[in-house]
Order: C-alpha cells, then structure tokens, then sequence
C-alpha cells in the first residue's frame, strides 16, 4: 500500500469520526507535569512541622495515645447503642395539636380520608424519603384539645394517640410505604407530570411487619375483627364510649382504605395520568394486568 | 432471539441520537435499529451532531391499553393537585385548637393588625446575640400607630409591673418590645379582635 493511499483512507476516516470539539480533545501526552511532594533537603521543606522548635524536635503524638500503653479509651468495653442509627426507619412527628390548627383552618378536608399526601399538600407536614424518612409519627401532644371525627392514615401512632382519635368517633390505620411510594404521595404533581404508570406499593420490611399486623397498633395488614376487638379493649381501659361506626351517617367515609398495594385512594396501579388531557390510561393486556394485579 | 435482540441493542445508541427518548411502552423497530455494516469509505449518513440525527418514527404499541376521558376517577386526582391559594376559614362554633378568629368590632378601633395569609396574628420573637437579646416585633400595622404603641405600653406596664421598652417604625409599619412578650401581646391582641 503506499503513502498515497494511507493518506486517502486516513482522511475518509477523519470525514466519518465526529468533528473535533471541546467535549472530545484531551491534553498532549507529557504536557502536564503534576506536582509530587519532594523529600529531599530543600524539595520537602518543612512536612507541616513548622519553622525550627517543639514542633520539629518534639514528637507529638496523637489525642489518647499512651506511649505503647493500652490506651484509657480503648480499655473500658463499649457499647455501640447508636450502631447504624443513619440506616434506621425515621418518622418525623406531627402532633395532634398541629392536625387540629390545620383542621380549624379549613387546611385538610376532614370530609375524606386523610393520608400523608393530603397533610403535605396542606402544607403542615414535611418530610424527605431520601432521608430515611417512612412517613408521620403521630404525637400525642393536644390529645386532651382533640375534637375532630375523621379518617386518617398514618405510618407510626401510640396508644394515646389511637385512643384521642377513636374517642371522637374517629378510625386510624397505621400503613407502611416504600421510599418511593413516599416520593409519589410528596409530590404527586410531580410523577403523574412524568408519564409513568403508577407503581405497585411494596410490602414491609421484614422487621416492620409485626407492627403493622398488629391490630393493636392498628395496622394495615391486621384482621379487621381482631381491629375492631382491640377497639372495644381500648375503649375500656380508657373509659370512653366507642362510637358505633355501623349506624353513622358518615360510614362509607369511615370505611376507605387502602389496598396493601395502592399508593393513592382511587387511582390503581399501573393507571397513567394525564393531566393535560385531564384523562386516564388504563392498561387492557394480560401481562400488564397480571403485573400490576392487587 | 434474545442474543439477536440483544445485540440489536448494542447497537442502537451508537446508530440513532434519539433512541433514548423511546418509551418503555414501545419498540422501535424502523430501520435505524438495524445496524448496517459500517464501512469507512462508503459512510453516506453523517451522525456528527444531534441536529442531524433522523427523528424516531414508526413506533409501534406493545401493550394494550385504553384511554378513558372525563373519568369519575378524577376527582382522586383533584384531591392529590397542589391548593393554588390557601382556603379561608369558614365560620365554626369552636376552634378547639385555640386560634381564635378576626372580630368585626375590631374595625372600629383608631388602628388595626391585620393577620398574615396563614390566618395568624403577626407577633414573633426576634433572638439576636445567641438569644441573650430578645425582642418582640409586631408587624402588618395600620392606622394610629403610636396610640398603639401607647396602649401596648400601658398593657405591659400594667401586667409586667414594670416599664417596658419598645421602638416604633413608623415607616415600615412595626413595632418592637424589649423582651420576650409574644403570649401576652397575641392574647392582648386577640382580646381587641384582630
């Protein structure tokens, strides 16, 4: 082959690559020399020792360390109480106190079940999933002011708590969520704005799954007879009246929940939302519908 | 069939600029997938930039799925839609949470608080120094604003049993009380009716 014809296929090969551009040009091989730390006389000066004195001369050790010793800090055994205390479930709270303000102020509709997307959409409620955070603690403070009869879901609530909302007639369910699931009920604007279908809502890790069978805690996942055994037991011991949920006006209200795989009261999973078009995209194939069955 | 497609794959970033923008629910199929012998010297398209990259067409559905107009559905959706303005409070025998409503009969006075978007009295405790320095800032005046300022004065000085120090901004509208008296002047304040 000559140099004539190496020269030709060269160009017809730099006419096919992409045209040179900031994006791909790298420095000359050799061109850039990277500093190195030097160590002799004059190339490593002074090591972070300082001029002359103590510093040079004298041997600093390190905090706690005694000269060979078993050191004082490391003699007494230890016990890590906050072991992995950054990958543990958090639930930032929310008072009753606060649900009762937002509730006077016509902030949450107390004519629908509420749920954690509807407290963040009123604006009282925050939270980050990113930051292991599962959902609202409901709190007990202003249990005593607490005077509104409604439906709430939430993901962590105590005795008092369960007692000051079933006091009133009310009912709570305490529902776990998936991380993303949470990303969903945060901004759900957001997601139904992506074009995605909704997903299925996963079920609970292995050690939540106690609490949220409990019927005690009012779980999810608990038998509904055993929930309403647990109501009547709470209703002893804190002597109050329990509302019979049977003959009130409002029973169908009292009565939605959620299914164990749904995100959002309503919409089912693998639904689209178009929000523009202001329709819904159902799915009609079989394997789409096995996928997304409840 | 699974190599095959696999390898078809492989190919496809390389081969269409667009390719990434396909759906889940879709394949492309069209000829852009299909890679062709990429021969140096018989290289017709230029893949160059992104402008000159040819637009994905012929995509075909791979599920079924139908599109339901003004579903009874919707009004799940409503509920999950962001407030565009923040609700007023609409009359209540009670408000068991203590927060109180405005009063007409607080119209009729020579000066007036008005109540934030969020429906509350606009006192709040202003913490300088490392909290060694606390003042209490009334904001949203109206009206005679040193009658006010004097009527604060006198409340304090009667409930306290003392004299209070306080600063009148006449331009901006505030008023500022050496000390930490946001329960006294929001129950003062509820009392007037604002």
């Amino acid at each position: 082959m000559g140099s004539r014809q190496i020269a030709e296929k060269s160009l017809s090969i730099l006419r096919s690559l992409p045209r040179i551009s900031l994006g791909n040009i790298r420095d000359n091989p050799g061109s850039k020399i990277t500093q190195k730390r030097g160590r002799g006389q004059h190339g490593g000066d002074k090591h972070g020792a300082g001029n002359k004195g103590g510093g040079q001369r004298q041997n600093y050790m390190r905090l706690g360390y005694e000269t060979g010793n078993n050191p004082f800090y490391l003699r007494v055994p230890h016990e890590n109480y906050y072991k992995g205390h950054h990958h543990r479930r958090q639930y930032p709270p929310l008072s009753l106190k606060e649900l009762q303000l937002t509730i006077d102020k016509n902030r949450v509709d107390i004519t629908k079940p509420i749920d954690i997307a509807s407290l963040v959409r009123s604006g009282v409620y925050n939270f980050n999933p990113d930051q292991k955070h599962y959902g609202i603690n409901l709190t007990d403070e202003g249990a005593d002011i607490f005077q509104a009869k409604l439906n709430i879901e939430v993901q962590w609530a105590s005795e008092e708590v369960i007692a000051a909302i079933e006091k009133n007639g009310g009912v709570i369910t305490t529902a776990y969520y998936d991380p993303h699931s949470l990303f969903l009920l945060k901004n759900p604007k957001k997601f139904f704005e992506t074009g995605q279908a909704i997903p299925r809502r996963m079920i609970p890790p292995s050690d939540a799954i106690e609490y949220y069978t409990n019927p005690e805690t009012r779980g999810y996942l608990a038998d509904p007879e055993q929930i309403s055994q647990a109501r009547l037991k709470l209703a002893q011991k804190y002597g109050y009246q329990l509302n019979n949920i049977q003959n009130d006006s409002i029973y169908n209200m009292l009565c939605e929940r959620k299914d164990p795989r749904q995100i959002f009261f309503g919409l089912e999973p693998g639904w689209v939302i178009n929000l523009k078009d202001e329709c819904i995209l159902k799915p009609k194939d079989e394997k789409l519908l096995s996928f997304y069955a409840i | 069939m699974a190599t095959v497609w696999r390898s078809r794959c492989a190919f496809a970033p390389l081969l269409v600029g667009k390719s990434v923008r396909i759906l889940n629910n879709t394949i492309d199929l069209g000829s852009k997938l299909i890679p062709k012998p990429l021969s140096v010297t018989l290289c017709a398209k230029d893949y160059s930039s992104y402008g000159k990259s040819p637009f994905v067409d012929k995509i075909t559905e791979r599920y079924d799925y139908e599109i339901i107009k003004n579903p009874p559905e919707w009004e799940y959706v409503k509920r999950l839609l962001p407030l565009d303005i923040i609700p007023k409070v609409t009359p209540k025998d009670n408000y068991p949470s203590g927060w109180i409503p405005p009063k007409e009969e607080a119209q009729n006075l020579p000066y007036f608080i008005r109540r934030t978007k969020h429906h509350e009295i606009p006192i709040y405790l202003n913490l300088t120094y490392r909290g060694t320095r606390k003042v209490t800032k009334i904001k949203k005046l109206d009206g005679d604003i040193w009658l006010l300022n004097h009527e604060i004065k006198k409340y304090l000085n009667s409930t306290q049993q003392r004299y209070v120090e306080t600063r009148v901004h006449e331009l901006a509208r505030f008023i500022e009380v050496k000390g930490d008296f946001v329960t006294v002047l929001k129950e003062w304040a509820y009392s007037k009716g604002f």
